[in-house]
């Protein structure tokens, strides 16, 4: 090439590259707003939560942001209880000046911040949001959880394939805990719909540790299935105390336990445990291949669910943007009307995510309920010495 | 000031409502008991509003009728003045930490009772309760109120014969009851009084946070609390307000630090997680500093003699 | 039943802790329960363990690593040393003051608030396991026969044998030694004692060493058992505890196992439909001996000094 070309074409690529920075530092980074749980005792679910929505931020401002726009995620603690999480969205809402919020974390913290959101005019995704009626709260509320109601009956038909005699079950689930208890109500009933007899029900707290009267109860019906609601920590103590005292038949555990966190906890007990699960972490697509990579490379583990319903919450912000960006320029809304034009946007869409496909159904007086594409259960297979698992697809 | 009202008028409101919830402490307390049994009535109040706003008063759209909202409020404190006259009959007799204690067990019963009853839905507790208010500031008309009429009461009270006969109790339980001050009598009327307070700030609250569940009104809300009294004064009614509204201002003006640009990352983050740590260390020192809570019958005293200087 | 000890015997070594303070201080140690799950952090890092991505010592491994037993006596002496210093900051003062025992327990409660969180800040707020040192036993014990088996979790058991064991040991030390009597002697009045010539502040300080030692060694052996849930393990303890030794007389150090068996046993019998109401055992049970016998089941009645 003469040198006069080679001359041209790097004074174009300056031209090009500085245009594109002042682009970049010409816009503002949008706002988006994460009032998950940091402190208190639902902190755990709110830190994989955090990680993932920063994933997410990293990850989407690599690829371009909205249209060349960067995002920002402004987080506000949403604390473990009701008064924490208004506080933290009323912050975001008025200070912060976000678009739109994702979370909180605990769905009753939803009941009572979402309607300030909806008053607002501002959007909410809820990423780990399941009990019964979160989307109806109001036209601005969405959710990226799975109701379960849907992947629930799955995991008990996969247990059936299994044991092909399999006609008794026992229940348990904790009953302090939102998600827990409407996850309970459909496995029961998936129960009574597949003719299984349901022998006994037995309560939990999630606080709770010692489970030994409840396995007792378990194990005098001896059943062939037992099936779990519960969240990681107290999940993974009754698997291991179900063990522990002799139950061999199959379990089955709801989604609060789909993570590899409580492999620490039961360790090589957690062998065989079939799983109805929101997110798999072996579910194959280019966007789940990355964001796995990615955290991966962080934890040196498979992200875990909510995570994973995290990143997803930040992509529909980012995508929705994008796609409303093209129909007419963000940068020209005021707040109010982008508030407003985002939630329609948001429900209208379809998204790639690490969760699968999704997009929103909705009706009058809600927001967006998600349809997940996907529905996974998969099965553990711990490694000999206990110390590593991975989770199996069934179907 | 718009943005600072529409930031902060869910706060300002519960900083109210945690005064008058502090009162309901400081009423036993006169007279020298120490019962954490407000939160139990708290909760109760706040799920009869819940159910019958919900289940029985069918809410039409638009907003919720506020005579409706009084009338739940008059249902909660009957219904927490009977069940505090029957648990506070035989609890009564006991002093001391005696007495703490079985007001902490009262509370952690009635949360399990709650977390099972299906009338209270479990765990997921009664959602999309209804507004009577379009936004949140305008539940200052039934809050401030709230509180006046209490400090009020509180403060007729400790001026009256029944206030003197309180702190009779107070100083020398047994003293007062040889000079004919009946001990039972006035401690379950300062029980009583309070769990109907409790009720009605609950009822009040179910509407204000849209949801009500058992995890309001728990050990942490008895630990709240008793930070208020505690650390804003424990002999005199001002001191549990001023506790109440501070203390609840406080973990959100720790946030609003930490927000404000400048200040070095680790600091705001601090701030911003740390509002626990934060919260707990100032009850100890509080306690240790000043025992009787910032605001003493002194403090007040020597006020009032500065403000009446000018008009000699 | 044998379940409802082996649950009761965790409670019993809980209960130890604490009704030893109130046996020589006469205020409920709130901080006990914080104290308990510092301990167990303090074991799991000893382990040699690494720590999770959430805390400010995110991913710290500590470079060595202690066998179980080692560390667990390491992690209760970590306990100690922070009975130590909330001792110095948070209740010495107040006794200086002679300041209402009531004002102790709200003082310990602030503390233990701060200390739960200030765990969660540095260690993050997930679970841990312990490296099992009792992988190469059974995983139960049969202490039935062949054909009705009656199995115990061998964790269990091995806590309700250190349970004894220190119930033991701390029985031994309050009456038969030296120590011990001077302990008492500062529990019956403070003011006498030191008039008599016992050192009261060193005592009191051997009172939190002690019961901050019993604390670390509960919460690793818990832990052990359970895994450590996350920094608020230990507050539920906290308040079930305090039904422990209100059961058994409060400042009674028998009467805190006995109490801690007691309630133990009566959850392990609550009927099978009605298990959502076993949390309000410990709580119904503690309002109603309050009510009939507030001295506990071994204390001695407090006869009011006129």
């Amino acid at each position: 090439m003469s040198r006069r070309l080679t001359l041209f074409v790097s004074l174009m690529a300056i031209v090009v590259l500085t245009g594109t920075v002042i682009g970049f530092a010409a816009d503002p980074p949008i706002p988006i707003g994460v009032a998950v749980s940091q402190t208190g005792p639902v902190a755990l679910a709110g830190q994989e939560q955090v990680l993932g929505a920063q994933i997410a931020e990293e990850y989407f401002n690599k690829h371009g942001g909205v249209n060349g726009r960067p995002i920002k995620l402004i987080f506000q603690d949403a604390g473990s209880d009701e008064p924490t999480a208004i506080n933290a969205f009323q912050n975001l809402i008025n200070v912060a000046k976000v678009v739109g919020i994702m979370g909180p974390s605990l769905s009753q913290q939803a009941f009572a911040a979402d309607p300030f959101a909806v008053r607002a005019k501002v959007p909410v995704i809820g990423p780990s949001n399941t009990a019964k009626g979160i989307p109806q709260i109001g036209e601005f509320v969405s959710r990226v959880s799975s109701p379960v109601a849907i992947v629930a009956p799955n995991a008990v038909k996969a247990a059936m394939e299994q044991n092909k005699d399999l006609k008794r079950v026992a229940v348990l689930y904790a009953q302090n805990d939102a998600f827990n208890k409407s996850e309970t109500e459909t496995f029961q009933q998936a129960v009574k719909d597949l003719k299984l007899d349901l022998l006994t029900v037995q309560t939990f707290q999630t606080t709770d540790t010692d489970f030994t009267a409840q396995v007792t109860n378990v194990l005098n019906v001896k059943p062939d299935l037992v099936i779990i609601s519960g969240l990681q920590v107290d999940g993974a103590n009754l698997v291991k105390q179900l063990r522990d005292l002799g139950y061999k038949g199959l379990i089955v555990g709801g989604n609060g336990v789909n993570t590899a966190a409580i492999f620490p906890i039961c360790k090589a007990k957690c062998d065989g445990i079939l799983i109805a699960q929101a997110y798999s972490p072996a579910y194959k697509s280019k966007i789940n291949d990355e964001f796995k990579a990615i955290y991966k490379d962080k934890q040196k583990k498979d992200p875990p669910q909510f995570s994973a319903q995290a990143f997803a919450g930040i992509q529909v912000f980012v995508e929705a943007l994008t796609a409303l960006d093209k129909k007419s320029p963000i940068a020209k809304m005021d707040l109010a009307a982008l508030r407003v034009a985002l939630n329609k946007q948001i429900i209208s869409g379809t998204y790639d995510t690490p969760l699968g496909e999704i997009s929103f159904t909705t009706g009058p007086g809600m927001g967006g309920e998600i349809v997940q594409k996907q529905a996974y259960v998969a099965q553990i297979k711990m490694d000999p010495d206990g110390t590593k698992g991975t989770f199996v697809f069934v179907k | 000031m718009a943005t600072f009202l529409a930031t902060y008028d869910f706060l300002l409101v519960s900083m109210v409502l945690a005064a008058v919830l502090a009162l309901t402490l400081y009423l036993p307390l006169m007279a020298g008991q120490l019962s954490v049994a407000s939160p139990g009535f708290y909760a109760l109040g706040g799920y009869i509003a819940a159910i019958l706003s919900t289940k029985v008063f069918h809410p039409g759209p638009g907003l919720y009728p506020i005579q409706l909202v009084l009338v739940e409020m008059v249902a909660a404190a009957v219904v927490s003045g009977i069940l505090g006259l029957v648990v506070g009959l035989p609890a009564l007799r006991l002093r001391g930490i005696f007495l703490a204690l079985a007001t902490i067990a009262f509370v952690q019963i009635l949360g399990v009772v709650a977390l099972n009853l299906q009338v209270t839905g479990g765990a997921i507790g009664i959602f999309g309760i209804p507004q009577p208010f379009s936004n949140q500031l305008s539940y200052m008309w039934v809050a401030l109120p709230l509180l006046l009429l209490s400090m009020l009461f509180v403060a007729r009270l400790e001026r009256s014969r029944t206030g003197r006969a309180l702190v009779a109790l107070r100083e020398d339980e047994l003293a007062a009851a040889a000079m004919g001050v009946s001990p039972t009598y006035y401690k379950v009327l300062a029980f009583t009084t309070s769990a109907v307070l409790a009720g009605m700030v609950g009822a009040v609250s179910a509407h204000f946070i849209n949801t009500w569940n058992s995890r309001q009104g728990t050990f942490d809300t008895s630990v709240n609390l008793m930070a208020f009294v505690l650390v804003g004064g424990s002999r005199t009614f001002v001191g549990p307000v001023v506790g109440g509204l501070v203390l609840t201002a406080l973990p959100e003006a720790l946030r609003g630090i930490a927000d404000v640009g400048g200040l070095p990352g680790w600091l705001a983050q601090f701030l911003r997680d740390g509002r626990l740590i934060i919260f707990g260390v100032l009850i100890a020192l509080g306690t240790v500093f000043f025992p009787q809570g910032l605001i003493t019958p002194g403090l007040l005293r020597h006020l009032g003699r500065r403000r009446r200087v000018p008009h000699s | 039943m044998l379940n409802g000890l082996a649950i009761g015997s965790v409670y019993a070594i809980f209960a130890l802790g604490y009704t030893l303070i109130f046996s020589v201080l006469r205020i409920i140690n709130f901080t006990h329960g914080a104290i308990f799950t510092l301990g167990a952090y303090a074991a799991y890092a000893l382990t040699g363990s690494p720590l999770g991505i959430n805390g400010l010592l995110a991913g710290l491994t500590l470079p060595f690593r202690l066998p179980f037993v080692l560390a667990l006596v390491g992690g209760s002496i970590v306990a100690a040393v922070c009975g130590v210093i909330v001792e110095r900051l948070a209740f010495r003062p107040l006794r200086a003051r002679g300041a209402d025992p009531l004002l102790s327990l709200v003082s310990s409660l602030g503390v233990a608030v701060a200390l739960v969180n200030i765990t969660q800040y540095l260690f993050g707020a997930e679970p841990y396991s312990y490296p099992d040192p009792l992988a190469s036993l059974p995983s139960a014990v049969n202490f039935g026969t062949a054909g009705q088996p009656v199995l115990v979790r061998t964790v269990q058991v091995v806590i309700f044998a250190v349970s004894m064991v220190m119930l033991a040991l701390l029985t031994y030390l309050m009456n038969a030694t030296r120590t011990g009597k001077a302990l008492r002697a500062v529990a019956e009045d403070t003011t006498t004692s030191s008039l008599l010539g016992i050192d009261t502040d060193r005592l009191i300080l051997l009172t939190f060493i002690i019961s901050g030692f019993l604390g670390g060694v509960t919460g690793t052996l818990i832990g052990l058992s359970v895994g450590i849930a996350g920094p608020y393990f230990g507050i539920a303890f906290g308040l079930k505890g305090l039904a422990v030794i209100v059961l058994g007389g409060l400042g009674d150090i028998p009467g805190a196992v006995v109490g801690g068996l007691i309630i133990g046993l009566a959850e392990a019998f609550v009927p099978a439909q009605h298990i959502a109401y076993r949390e309000a055992v410990p709580f119904a049970l503690l309002f109603i001996v309050l009510l009939v016998r507030p001295q506990g089941l071994l204390g001695r009645a407090q006869v009011q000094k006129v």
